[in-house]
């Protein structure tokens, strides 16, 4: 052990005229001596600063990026969704017997185009593309005896475009010029149209040709050709509203139905108009939001322009020219605005326990420095150094190595966020937000060092010996003790104000974001205090059955511990280093887990079909897609959202589901999805045949009883049994529903049992095909499930029109969404520095405690303690700290995680119904508790490595 | 019958100019059964020599029997189990156990020697009746006078029945009539405990109450 005075180059000389206020004089010799002989501590807080900062100094900057990133995302995703849209009537066409034609429709058009640019407003304008003007017919049925084929008109303007070369014959071109009056009663008015190539070589039809249609009553129409047309830029965006206009679309009128397109000029316009019902076509404009100008500041004002318009134009009379305005694109923002809302939560809670597990690792390496200074401190305060000077100089040395330091972790956060940033959007503001998070480490590293070193220099030079008086001493105690509980009770107040800010709304921006966000880690602050009660208690327990023992060496390594366990600072730290991480390995965890369980339920199967509207999965379809490699499950339904339903006189829409109940049970079995079980009290009435036979392993329910034979069915339907759920508890097990049919009468329901969210939906009845055919309503099912390693393969393979919705596409879409990906390499990381830091601190509360820990072993030497047993005690010694860090931190950890994940709404990023349980990831948990006593471990050995060069002689020399 | 045999020892301190032969060729024997003081100035070498006897140095050269056993040829372990069980020290500082009690402490190399907790704990009460702090059982070292830690200290190392005990300046630390009662306990004990004594001391009293005088004078022995 060396004297530490020797390694200061000099001491201060006495300061003269004392009492005479001067300007303290500083001695820059012992401030570098000082820093020379501390240097390792020193340099372990420049890198617990650096690290942090770096961390701290990122996260607001990708925050805001990835939340800028996640409003482009969400709004690409919406696609036409997202679309801004204004519809307005024409100007009336009623003449004195019949309706005028209107040769200046096109203008109309264009005008309606400038009205809607100047209602939008600078900010939302700036936000969407340029729009696209045009006008869309109703749909036509090609007569021509063939296949099913339909037709639609449409024109579009863009700017001048979108331009056409003619291939043969020209531009549409009007039927009749001047306003002519056209009598009711008269034959269907001509319409000119141009035809794309494949449409005209489809209708294998010429300029001059007139195309076979009717309206959907049979009112024939007279379309006449009068070129075919290539499209100059078939990527303009203005085809994207009406693509069938360049290509015929399968599927989109119903099952193996083709639609096409005839193109309107500005001249054909009116004729078209004429061609239809007054009211039949509408002027409108598409906007099309602009995502790579969307930001996350934007989002809000373009979200609230939007609900605006909307709102004025809904007011507005429905027989004038108004424009009406329509959008999904404020709920698109709303929703995302909630997600980043939610991870910014998420973030900020993590952020604030890195910061902390930093600033109490700091502490500790403070404490380390001041207690390897204390008795120099206390000859420089003997020799007349005024405490201001101690100060100034420890001040100037922390505050040197905290600055740089963070300038440091800084600039590797500046350049982390700039690499991270790529492509067009803009350049994120490293600003005001990742500085303020990092002043509570800077602050620690510059402050704890000087005060507690003044501290520690104050009572060395202050007679502070315990009173002789017996009851003065008691008094003493007792004001300790006092002082004591009253700060645990300060703690435990404001974790109680944290939880139940954090309870009642949430961490949502605003004035006191960090007190709703800290509940966490307060919680495992406060959880800390609590074990740092217990511990004198364990130890005292301990050391007297290690008196008992007959293990000779129990006594001395329980006895240090006793000396040890009632010291505040390592074990506070020891337990929230270990809480955190796990609390963060379980955000992580949770998340992962909650986006699997997301998109089983979103999908419901391991992929689903949604038909086309008005295409029926026939039984041929299902038994095809049951006959593919790999499939196990197929079952289809009919899945009617917005099912008119009565529940107690009062008219509830959830989603209805009719489904073979058997064979739906069988196939949810086969997923993680919580429950068959209340479907199997559906299935008494379902007839044993429900699986069609299938090749291989595969159970099909072809649903033969879904296509019954009309004569079997009964029309006087008794009360057919039925699943419900609901999320306001409009429905409820027990009740007596009624189906709402449009020409039918209604069905009777049961509630028999609570029906699984499918697809997510929060208000679902479900009920068994079978049981509602015999009531007299017949499915007609839209929806195939499958399940099964091969089912996502025959989903998308089906040769259907529809979407194949596919749960393993879905979770990776949801799982590297920008927020989602954020928040988890967030958690992660976090999760990793706290966990470092952890173990760091673990080794300077070990490396603070090695003088007095080898003092009591090198005495214990020279009674004939074995070198071996020696670092044996000391592992006892050590061993007990990161048991307790390793048992009592995870369990903290877990406890708040399933206290605080709910508040946090971790189901807005993870796609699920309901909030995900939290869920841990166990090898993490393992990590985190093996490496505390892995370092525990190491530590012993490595100290008395560090000391066998010291012979037991000279270490007694000095009088330890 | 000789208990200590110690021959042609040396003890040199760094190297070339700044060497400082603490010890030079020294050699005595010590009879079993007797208090030896060993008297020098100060720097003279009393603590190097101490030390080279317990094992707590390695001598350069020479070599050093304590009852039989040649300490110079032993390895850490072995010198452990000497120091258990026949060399045992008394420190101008101490030496005690910080955390551990009065009690705690003498027990420890009984602890270490595994006795029989009953035996132990009826030695502890013995050896701290005959330095007489039969009523500070439970008090730490920091809750002792100076002159009571000493006696706890010359108490723990009477605790394993050594052959020889080294006590380095036990007084040094003490005023002068703790010193003086410190070292007649220490004269009783030998006499009561039959254990072979070699003491450094400055002090003229001390070296009234010993069989026999050692004088070191710079490395060498004197007589
Ligand atoms: N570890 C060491 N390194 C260098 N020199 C040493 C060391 N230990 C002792 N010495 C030197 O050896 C000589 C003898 O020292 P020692 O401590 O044995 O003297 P001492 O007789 O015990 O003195 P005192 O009565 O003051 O305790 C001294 O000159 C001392 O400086
Ligand atoms: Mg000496």
């Amino acid at each position: 052990m060396k004297l530490p005075s020797p390694r200061w180059p000099s001491l201060r000389r006495p300061v003269l005229h004392w009492p005479v206020l001067h300007w303290p004089v500083l001695h820059w010799p012992s401030i570098r001596g000082r820093a020379r002989a501390d240097a390792g501590p020193l340099v372990l807080t420049a890198v617990v600063v650096a690290v942090v900062s770096a961390l701290a100094g990122a996260v607001p900057s990708l925050l805001r990026s990835t939340a800028d990133e996640a409003v482009r995302d969400a709004v690409r995703r919406a696609g036409s969704n997202a679309d801004v849209t204004v519809t307005a009537r024409w100007e009336p066409d009623d003449g004195e017997t019949g309706r005028i034609r209107m040769p200046r429709l096109a203008e109309d058009v264009t005008a309606l185009r400038e009205r809607a640019l100047n209602e939008l407003g600078g900010g939302l304008r700036a936000a969407l593309l340029p729009p696209v003007a045009g006008v869309i017919t109703p749909t036509l049925k090609v007569t021509d005896g063939s296949v099913l084929r339909t037709l639609r008109l449409g024109y579009l303007s863009r700017d001048g475009g979108p331009a056409v070369t003619w291939l043969t014959g020209g531009e549409p071109g009007p039927t009749e010029e001047g306003f002519p009056e056209v009598a009711p009663s008269g034959p269907p008015w001509t319409v000119s149209i141009g035809l794309s190539e494949t449409a005209a070589a489809a209708f294998d039809a010429e300029p001059g040709d007139h195309i076979p249609v009717a309206d959907e009553k049979g009112n024939p129409k007279d379309v006449v050709v009068s070129g075919v047309f290539r499209p100059a830029d078939p990527a303009d965006p203005a085809w994207r509203l009406a693509p069938w206009l360049l290509e015929p679309v399968t599927g989109a009128d119903g099952l193996g139905s083709t639609r096409f397109g005839g193109l309107l000029s500005a001249a054909s316009l009116p004729d078209a108009r004429l061609a239809f019902g007054p009211d039949d076509t509408k002027r409108t404009v598409w906007f099309s939001p602009d995502p790579d100008v969307l930001t996350w500041e934007s989002a809000d004002r373009i979200a609230a322009t939007a609900v605006t318009l909307k709102a004025t134009s809904a007011s507005s009379s429905s027989f004038d020219t108004a424009s009406t305005w329509n959008t999904q694109l404020d709920a698109v923002l709303r929703d995302v605005r909630e997600q980043v809302n939610a991870a910014s939560a998420q973030a900020s809670v993590l952020l604030i326990a890195v910061l902390t597990v930093a600033v109490l690792v700091l502490l500790l390496a403070a404490g380390l420095v001041v207690h390897r200074r204390t008795p120099a401190l206390a000859v420089a305060r003997q020799r007349g150094t005024g405490l201001p000077v101690l100060a100034i100089e420890l001040v100037i040395e922390s505050a040197t190595v905290a600055l740089f330091a963070a300038g440091i972790g800084l600039a590797f956060a500046r350049t982390l966020v700039s690499q991270s940033v790529s492509g067009n959007g803009p350049q994120p503001s490293f600003g005001v937000a990742a500085l303020v998070a990092v002043v509570p480490v800077v602050l620690a590293a510059v402050m704890a060092a000087p005060v507690l070193a003044v501290i520690a220099a104050a009572r060395a030079t202050r007679d502070r010996r315990a009173p002789a008086n017996r009851s003065a001493r008691r008094r003493v105690a007792r004001t300790a003790q006092m002082r004591r509980v009253a700060g645990e009770l300060a703690v435990f107040a404001v974790v109680a104000a944290a939880f139940a800010a954090l309870h009642q709304r949430g961490v949502q921006p605003g004035a006191a974001v960090w007190l709703p966000a800290a509940a966490p880690t307060l919680g495992v602050l406060a959880g800390a205090l609590i074990v740092l009660r217990l511990a004198p208690v364990g130890a005292g327990f301990a050391l007297r059955w290690a008196v008992r023992s007959t293990r000779p060496l129990a006594v001395f390594g329980a006895s240090r511990v006793a000396e040890t366990a009632g010291r505040v600072l390592p074990l506070v730290t020891m337990v929230v280093a270990a809480g955190l991480p796990v609390f963060a390995f379980t955000v992580a965890g949770t998340v992962e887990a909650g986006l699997r369980d997301g998109a089983w339920r979103t999908v419901g199967a391991e992929a689903r079909l949604d038909l086309a509207p008005d295409s029926l999965a026939s039984p041929e379809l299902v038994r095809r897609i049951a006959g593919q490699r790999g499939v196990s499950h197929v079952v289809a339904g009919q899945v009617i959202d917005g099912a008119r339903i009565v529940a107690e006189e009062v008219t509830v829409s959830p989603r209805l589901v009719i489904v073979d109940a058997r064979a739906f049970r069988e196939l949810l079995e086969d997923t993680p999805l919580p429950d068959g079980g209340a479907l199997a009290g559906l299935e008494s009435s379902a007839s044993p045949s429900a699986s069609a036979s299938a090749p291989a392993t595969a159970s099909a329910s072809a649903l033969p009883t879904l296509f019954p034979d009309k004569s079997e069915m009964s029309d006087e339907g008794s009360s057919v049994p039925a699943l419900v759920l609901s999320a306001d508890g409009g429905m409820r097990v027990g009740m007596k529903l009624q189906l709402l049919r449009d020409d039918a009468p209604a069905v009777a329901l049961t509630a028999i049992g609570t029906a699984p969210a499918i697809g997510g939906a929060p208000d679902v009845v479900l009920v068994d095909a079978n049981a509602l055919a015999t009531a007299g309503m017949t499915a007609e099912p839209d929806t195939i499930w499958a399940t099964g390693p091969g089912a996502a393969q025959a989903i998308t393979t089906s040769g259907v029109a529809g979407d194949a919705v596919i749960r393993t596409e879905i979770l990776r879409e949801r799982h590297d969404a920008p927020l989602v990906s954020g928040l988890l390499r967030l958690a992660w990381a976090s999760a990793v520095v706290m966990l470092a830091l952890g173990l760091l601190g673990f080794t300077l509360s070990a490396a603070a405690t090695a003088p007095d820990r080898w003092q009591t072993l090198t005495r214990l030497r020279t009674i004939g303690l074995r070198p071996r047993d020696a670092r044996r005690v000391a592992t006892a010694e050590l061993l007990p700290l990161a048991a307790v860090a390793a048992l009592a931190g995870p369990a903290l950890g877990l406890g708040l995680a399933w206290q605080t994940l709910g508040p946090l709404a971790l189901r807005l990023l993870t796609g699920q119904s309901a909030d995900p349980a939290a869920h841990l990831p166990w090898p993490a948990l393992i990590v985190v508790s093996t490496s505390f006593l892995v370092v525990a471990l190491a530590v012993a050995p490595a100290e008395s490595a560090l000391r066998r060069r010291q012979h037991l002689s000279e270490v007694l020399r000095v009088g330890t | 019958m000789t208990l200590l045999t110690v021959r042609k020892i040396t003890r040199t301190f760094g190297e070339k100019e700044t060497a400082v032969h603490a010890l030079q060729d020294v050699s005595f024997d010590v009879e079993a059964g007797t208090m030896v003081a060993l008297v020098g100035r100060s720097g003279s070498g009393k603590t190097t020599l101490l030390n080279v006897i317990g094992g707590l140095d390695r001598p350069d050269t020479g070599t050093v029997h304590v009852d039989g056993v040649e300490v110079t040829a032993l390895d850490e372990d072995g010198l452990s189990l000497l120091r258990r069980e026949k060399v045992s020290y008394v420190f101008q500082t101490f030496g005690l156990i910080p955390v551990l009690s009065a009690a705690e402490n003498v027990g420890a190399p009984l602890r270490l020697a595994r006795t029989p907790a009953a035996e132990r704990e009826r030695r502890v009460a013995l050896l701290l009746d005959l330095v007489g702090l039969g009523d500070h059982a439970g008090q730490r070292p920091g809750e002792l006078s100076g002159g009571q830690q000493q006696r706890v200290a010359i108490a723990r190392a009477l605790a394993a029945s050594p052959r020889l005990l080294i006590a380095d300046e036990p007084t040094g630390q003490l005023d002068a009539d703790t010193g003086r009662s410190v070292m007649a306990l220490l004269r009783g004990v030998v006499e009561s405990e039959g254990v072979t004594a070699l003491i450094s001391t400055h002090d003229p009293i001390m070296m009234a109450l010993a069989d026999r005088v050692i004088r070191i004078n710079d490395g060498r022995i004197t007589e």
